[in-house]
This record gives structure tokens, C-alpha cells and sequence, in this order.
């Protein structure tokens, strides 16, 4: 009978014990326990969330990124074109002028030396022209002394002018 | 030296005898001994008395018997007779053997074993006495206040480890070993139980009631002092707890939990009209609910208890047989204990899982939730 029947005074400390223990757990353990434990999962949660939204961003950026890449690329390869389009228009403008300067340069040279030739053709007609009057005067004045010797003088002189 | 783990065994002994003792019986060659008997003088071992005063609560807390000398804490003795308090302590009574103003242990009758007022000559219980308040603070009322502020010491610490390193913290030492259990409570028994809606409210009760069931229930494992008590295995204790578990279903009740009651949905009139069938199980079922809960964890640790004190006795049986069959029982005496020792590790978390959850399951039913 004694095992089943129970005694006032464990009911009474028992009661004391256990209420006492249940308003300070619940003051001091469970509430910061809990409390702390659902903060946690929130944080967690939350930082799984953001998690995604960050990873959707980078994603997004990474798109804008390839996009940027993809038409710098063009941008690129748009200007390379151009570039050495213009390079080339360059070379054949400097080309273009250089044979025009060439030529020019070549027409000025014949055309002093046309004038020199002109000049010392002239000179060299002067100087027929002096020598064979020379040449008249001195046959002239051989021929009256002598028809040979003017023949003679008259050969000496062509001999100098066909030098020229 | 036999003779002295013999008289622990023959007194009130450890307070729970347990592997450990046995251990140190086992190698002292106890079994021999016990065949003889201390002193030839006593009676022989009477393994039903022993085991029942095991579990029993008593006014002082036992520790050992060295030789003759018995080792024990007296525990304060509180009284109210008549509208006067006496308070003294338990030692005045010498181990139940005299009586104190008057007041003694009964060693009979329907009080036996609690203090009852007796007549001049000291033992007879007075028949004529009228009620007496005993208030004393017995070994169970120890244990209790003991656990109680093991309890507090050891989550309240945890508690305010949990304030001061907030939640960004990773739970570490004792944290990191009751966070789960106390999850689990959260989770597994009170979100089940009662419900997205309310089960916040009945947390800090269950939580309580989970570790204070479950502690109680390993240190009633404990074979020697602090422990050993057997304070889950007390009616009254598992009492109190139901009355808790009661009283907060009450109060907490909601409508719908009385009109289930009274008036049960689903079932036909003929079980209402015009004898109130229903209503009338229905309402012992309220105050049958906690009795259930009082009697199963009262029974099984009480009932556990008693298995491994059975098989400790069971060596001192045999070996008052004869001495070989005590010597060829004990190893596997102990197996059996060893093993009993691992079951009840596992009654205790179960019983206290038990006990918590079902009281959820009360309250669940006290604060149904409207869609169902």
C-alpha cells in the first residue's frame, strides 16, 4: 500500500520544487533558448534567401557582362575594319602623291636639262657661227694666197666643230 | 569484510543498489558470505523487503553501513499536529527505532513507514489522534530539490550562454548536446501535438517537464549518493507532475475542447439523448487522462527498479542456497543487470518522451485548431 499511496509532503515540495523550476526556466532558459534558436533559423533563412538573390544577380550580371564582352568584340572588330580601311586610303593617298611628285621632280629635271642642252646648243651655234666666220675670214684671206692651204685650214676647223 | 557489504545490503543499504555496488560485492566474494548470514543471528535475506524499501521513500537519506556504523543524512523532519509545527531531525528517530515528542515511524498498519503520532510507550500508533501534517523533507524531497537545482544550475547557464552570444553563435559544449533534445521537444512533440497555432505557449512547461522527468530518471540510475533516489518511480511525484499537466489542460482549455466533450461532433444523438453516454466517458476520460499519466511512468521506473534489484537479490538468494550456485549465478546475474541497466538508459529518455508527449497531445486536444 505504501508503494501507491502518496505522502502529503512530497506532494507539497514536489509541487514547490517543480513550480519554482518551471518560472525559472522559463524566465532564464527557455526564453533566451528559444528565442535564440528562432532568431537563428530566421537568420538562416533569411541568408538563404539572399543567398539565391545574390546568385540570380551575379547570374544577371554575368549575363551583362558576356553581353558587354560580345559587343566590345563587335565594337572592336568594327573599328579594326575602319582602322585599316584608313590605313589603307593613307598608303595610297602618300603613294599617289609621291609618283605625282616623282614625275613632277622628273619633268622639272628633263626640262633644266632640255634647257641646258637648248643653251649649249646655242652657245655651239654661236660658235659655228664665230668660227665660220672666222674660218671665211682666214680662207679668205688664204685663198688669196693659197688655194691649198685654205683647203687645209678649211678641214682643221671642221675637224674642232665636229667635235661638238 | 564480507560481512560489510552484507549489512549494507541487509539495512536499507546504497540507496539504489546498482552494477557499481555489485561490482564491489562481486569481487569482496560476497556470495560466500551471504550463504552464512551476518552474525547467524539474523534472518535470512528477505529480497521482496529489500527490493520494496529500495524504492520506497524514507525520512533519512542512506548512504553506506561501514561495520556498524551507519552512514546516512538525516533529513529535517517537518510536522503540524494540531496546529503546532514541529520541526526536527530525522536522526531523533534512530533509524525508525524510538520516537520523538511523541511521533514515531509506523512499522504497521495502513501508515507503515510514515511518521503517525503514537502513545506514551512509543510505538503504539494513538488511535485517537487527529490529522497530522507531514511536511518533512524526506529523501525524495531531497532528490527532487537537489535535481531541481541541477536543473536550473545547468540550463540557466546554457541559457544565458544562448543571450550572451546571440544567434549567430554556433551552439558549443553542453549547448550543442541539449540543443537537439530541445528541438526535438519543439519539433517531434509540441509542433506535432498541439499544433502550429498554440504549441509556443506550452513549450516552456513541456520543455521543463521533459528534463525534469528525464534527469530524475537517470539519476534514480545513479547507483550511489547524490543519485539513487527514486523519485520518478514515487506516486506522488508522478502525481504532482500529472496534476500539472491537468490543471494546465483546464486552463488553457478553449470551447471547442467542451464542446467535444459535451457535446461530441460525428457521433450518432441515441449516444447523447437522452442517457448522455458520450459525454459521460468523455468526462471520466479528462480525469483518467492524468491518472494514466501518473500510473505509466510511476510504474515503469518503479518496475525497472525492481528488475535490477531483483537480480543484485537474486545472487544473495541463490547464495543462501548454497555457496556455489551464488558464486555461478553472479556473472550472470550481472550480465542480466548490465543489460537492464542499458534498457532502462533507454526507459528513462522514453518515459520522460512519453510522459512529455502525451501531455502535448492533452493540450492539443484542450486548444483544438478550428479546420478539423
Amino acid at each position: 500500500m505504501e508503494l501507491v499511496s502518496p505522502g502529503l509532503g512530497l506532494i507539497f515540495w514536489m509541487t514547490l520544487a517543480f513550480g519554482m523550476v518551471l518560472l525559472i526556466l522559463r524566465k532564464y532558459a527557455w526564453r533566451p533558448i528559444l528565442n535564440t534558436i528562432r532568431e537563428r533559423e530566421l537568420s538562416i533563412s533569411q541568408s538563404l534567401r539572399d543567398a539565391q538573390h545574390i546568385q540570380r544577380e551575379l547570374a544577371a550580371l554575368e549575363e551583362q557582362k558576356e553581353h558587354k564582352m560580345r559587343e566590345a568584340e563587335k565594337l572592336r572588330l568594327e573599328l579594326l575594319t575602319q582602322a585599316r580601311g584608313e590605313a589603307d586610303e593613307i598608303i595610297r593617298n602618300a603613294r599617289q602623291r609621291a609618283s605625282v611628285e616623282v614625275s613632277q621632280i622628273m619633268e622639272d629635271g628633263k626640262r633644266a636639262v632640255e634647257a641646258q642642252r637648248n643653251a649649249v646648243v646655242h652657245e655651239i651655234r654661236d660658235q659655228i657661227a664665230k668660227l665660220s666666220v672666222d674660218m671665211a675670214e682666214k680662207v679668205l684671206e688664204g685663198e688669196l694666197k693659197d688655194r691649198d692651204i685654205s683647203q687645209k685650214l678649211v678641214n682643221q676647223m671642221l675637224d674642232k666643230v665636229a667635235l661638238n | 569484510m564480507g560481512f560489510r557489504f552484507l549489512e549494507i545490503f541487509k539495512n536499507k543499504g546504497l540507496s539504489m543498489t546498482r552494477p557499481l555496488l555489485f561490482l564491489v560485492l562481486l569481487l569482496s566474494g560476497v556470495p560466500a558470505l551471504a550463504a552464512g548470514g551476518a552474525d547467524g543471528e539474523k534472518e535470512g535475506f528477505n529480497a521482496g523487503k529489500v527490493i520494496v524499501e529500495h524504492v520506497l521513500d524514507s525520512y533519512d537519506w542512506h548512504i553506506a553501513d561501514i561495520g556498524n556504523a551507519s552512514i546516512s543524512i538525516p533529513l529535517p523532519v517537518i510536522l503540524v499536529y494540531e496546529g503546532r509545527p514541529y520541526f526536527f531531525p530525522s536522526s531523533r528517530f534512530h533509524h525508525g527505532h524510538s520516537a520523538h515528542k511523541g511521533f514515531a515511524i509506523a512499522h504497521e498498519g495502513p501508515r507503515k513507514g510514515r511518521i503517525v503520532k503514537v502513545l506514551d510507550d512509543g510505538h503504539t500508533p494513538d488511535p485517537n489522534a487527529s490529522f497530522l501534517a507531514d511536511l518533512s523533507m524526506t529523501k525524495n524531497v531531497a532528490a527532487v530539490l537537489l535535481s531541481s537545482f541541477l536543473l536550473c544550475l545547468i540550463f540557466v547557464s546554457v541559457g544565458r550562454k544562448y543571450k550572451r552570444e546571440g544567434s549567430k553563435a554556433v551552439p558549443r559544449g553542453l549547448q550543442s548536446f541539449l540543443e537537439p533534445i530541445v528541438l526535438f521537444i519543439r519539433d517531434e512533440v509540441a509542433l506535432t501535438a498541439i499544433g502550429e497555432k498554440h504549441y509556443q505557449r506550452f513549450l516552456p512547461y513541456l520543455l521543463t517537464l521533459f528534463f525534469f522527468v528525464f534527469f530524475n530518471n537517470l539519476l534514480g540510475l545513479v547507483p550511489f549518493f547524490p543519485g539513487g533516489a527514486n523519485v520518478t518511480g514515487n506516486i506522488s511525484v508522478t502525481m504532482v507532475l500529472a496534476l500539472f499537466t491537468f490543471f494546465t489542460t483546464q486552463l488553457f482549455s478553449t470551447k471547442g475542447y467542451w464542446k467535444h466533450i459535451f457535446n461530441t461532433p460525428g457521433v450518432p444523438v441515441w449516444l447523447k439523448l437522452p442517457l448522455p453516454l458520450m459525454p459521460i466517458i468523455e468526462l471520466i476520460g479528462v480525469f483518467v487522462k492524468p491518472f494514466v499519466l501518473m500510473v505509466r511512468l510511476f510504474a515503469n521506473i518503479t518496475a525497472g527498479h525492481m528488475i535490477i534489484l531483483g537480480f543484485v537479490s537474486l545472487i544473495f538468494v541463490l547464495g543462501g542456497v548454497a555457496t556455489a550456485v551464488g558464486y555461478v549465478i553472479s556473472p550472470l546475474s550481472l550480465l542480466f543487470m548490465i543489460f537492464m541497466n542499458f534498457i532502462e538508459l533507454l526507459v528513462a529518455f522514453i518515459q520522460a518522451y512519453v510522459f512529455t508527449f502525451f501531455s502535448a497531445l492533452f493540450f492539443g486536444m484542450a486548444v483544438p485548431e478550428e479546420h478539423h
